[in-house]
């Protein structure tokens, strides 16, 4: 979900920008050791097919692809933590998301990338890479999902402040308040109900992409790509 | 998404008073009609900062309703925040315009100023992989997209794409990412070694942050023009 400027409370995205600067900070220097004049290049093709993939819209429930997972898979957690931000400050620049909230939308884009990679390592190698690819996908969006109804559920501004500046009967507007059912529910069963349909759509696409991956290019998921997967366990690494 | 060639395009070959003004005054207009939006608690300073803002975009001869309707992207986004809160017209609109007005700002911001203009001066306060990754990616994103549009003739083409068929269409899809990704890929590859050989040391962004000038006056004296609006409302 890309949210616009001037809607959520201002310490809330600048706790935003605050966790992001943390994360690329930590996401840094675990890449301190990797060829950065190698990487900057698939760095940027990698970013640019996740904003390609976002030009495609499945029209019915307005839900684009991220490919943020197999972005996650395919360059490893930290360098896809890089590329999120790369993406939001791209998205911003192309008025498709706000100003103010880029850090937090990288926070999002950027948990998808890093839950994708993780879960894709956790599942069991018995699962064919297409379910490993697929169930790590619907998982990973599915937490990020749940932190973003989390991010809205925190955020809520309190309409009744503005009622009073303007100068309205509080008495009336208590009222009027107790006859609206709390929406943050609503938004939860909106954002869930379509998501699942989106997710399950990702999930096959990324499942089949990382699948075409692997029979084409082997080499790209051995991860010599990144140097995290190398770290901590070298035997996934091409000689 | 918008059309990133026609917006490019707009950017590149413009020579209004807008596309004179520095990329600095451009971002310091932005920061104020961000700021003016999140300051405001009331839609009409904001309505009347959106008409300030859709006037001087015709004024500088800038495709202002094309703007309007790249602004009403973020309309979609906010209506959707909207039904989480409990609220009323009132507030559905204050929400509406807090998200479009910074949008129309960043709509004539991009419609005047090249993207690698904006990115070089980004590159100056960025770590060099994000500022070098941004160009990277600004650079594959036209040939990619160009690709992809390939792809799509190619898919109708053939018969790969049945409306209705989503199982299918979702996994020609597929194929069709996964070739774009492999070649993205060789490409990077290639495009590493000819950077190699033209003497590639790692840093590719040019930093220019500039100063304000005279053609500055115009997007700076609009933004604070905007943010004034909404502090003297409150």
């Amino acid at each position: 979900m890309h949210i616009p400027d001037g809607i959520l409370p201002v310490w809330l995205w600048a706790s935003g920008f605050l966790l992001m600067a943390c994360l690329l900070a930590f996401s840094l220097y675990r890449l301190r050791g990797m060829d950065m004049k190698k990487k900057i290049p698939l760095l940027g093709v990698l970013s640019a097919v996740m904003l390609v993939a976002m030009t495609l819209e499945i029209i019915p429930i307005a839900y684009h692809l991220n490919l943020s997972v197999a972005t996650g898979i395919l360059l490893g957690p930290s360098l896809g933590f890089v590329a999120a931000v790369i993406v939001n400050l791209m998205l911003a620049f192309l008025g498709h998301g706000g100003i103010t909230v880029i850090g937090l939308n990288t926070i999002l884009l950027g948990a998808e990338a890093m839950l994708g990679h993780t879960f894709f390592y956790i599942l069991t190698d018995k699962l064919s890479t297409y379910w490993r690819a697929s169930l790590a996908t619907v998982l990973a969006l599915l937490l990020v999902s749940l932190l973003l109804i989390t991010i809205v559920g925190i955020s809520h501004v309190d309409p009744q402040a503005y009622r009073h500046e303007r100068g309205h009967d509080a008495e009336l507007e208590r009222g009027h308040d107790a006859a609206v059912p709390s929406s943050l529910a609503t938004f939860a069963i909106v954002v869930l109900s379509l998501g699942v349909i989106g997710w399950i759509i990702e999930g096959a696409i990324t499942g089949a992409v990382i699948r075409f991956i692997s029979q084409v290019r082997p080499d790209l998921l051995a991860h010599t790509l990144h140097k995290d997967t190398c770290r901590t366990d070298p035997s996934r690494c091409a000689p | 998404m918008i059309d990133v060639a026609r917006v490019d395009y707009w950017a590149a070959n413009g020579s209004g008073p807008f596309h004179r003004a520095s990329v600095l005054s451009k971002l310091l207009f932005l920061a104020f009609v961000v700021a003016a939006a999140v300051a405001s608690r009331d839609p009409y300073p904001l309505v009347a900062g959106t008409g300030m803002l859709i006037v001087l975009a015709a004024l500088a001869g800038l495709p202002w309703a094309v703007i309007g309707a790249l602004s009403l992207y973020a309309a979609v986004f906010a209506l959707l925040y909207a039904v989480s809160l409990r609220g009323d017209g009132w507030t559905y609109a204050l929400l509406l315009l807090k998200a479009v007005t910074p949008a129309y700002a960043v709509g004539m911001v991009i419609v005047s100023t090249p993207y690698p203009r904006i990115f070089s001066f980004l590159s100056a306060f960025l770590p060099e992989i994000l500022a070098a990754g941004l160009f990277m990616t600004y650079r594959t994103l036209f040939l990619l997209l160009d690709m992809m549009d390939n792809f799509g003739t190619a898919i109708r083409l053939r018969g790969g794409f049945s409306p209705g068929n989503i199982v299918k269409n979702s996994r020609n899809v597929a194929k069709g990412i996964g070739g774009l990704l492999v070649r993205a890929v060789e490409r990077s590859t290639r495009l590493y070694a000819v950077m190699v050989v033209r003497g590639y040391n790692g840093k590719m962004a040019e930093t220019t942050v500039g100063a304000i000038g005279l053609n500055d006056w115009l997007p700076v004296g609009t933004g604070i023009a905007v943010l004034t609006t909404v502090i003297l409302w409150r």
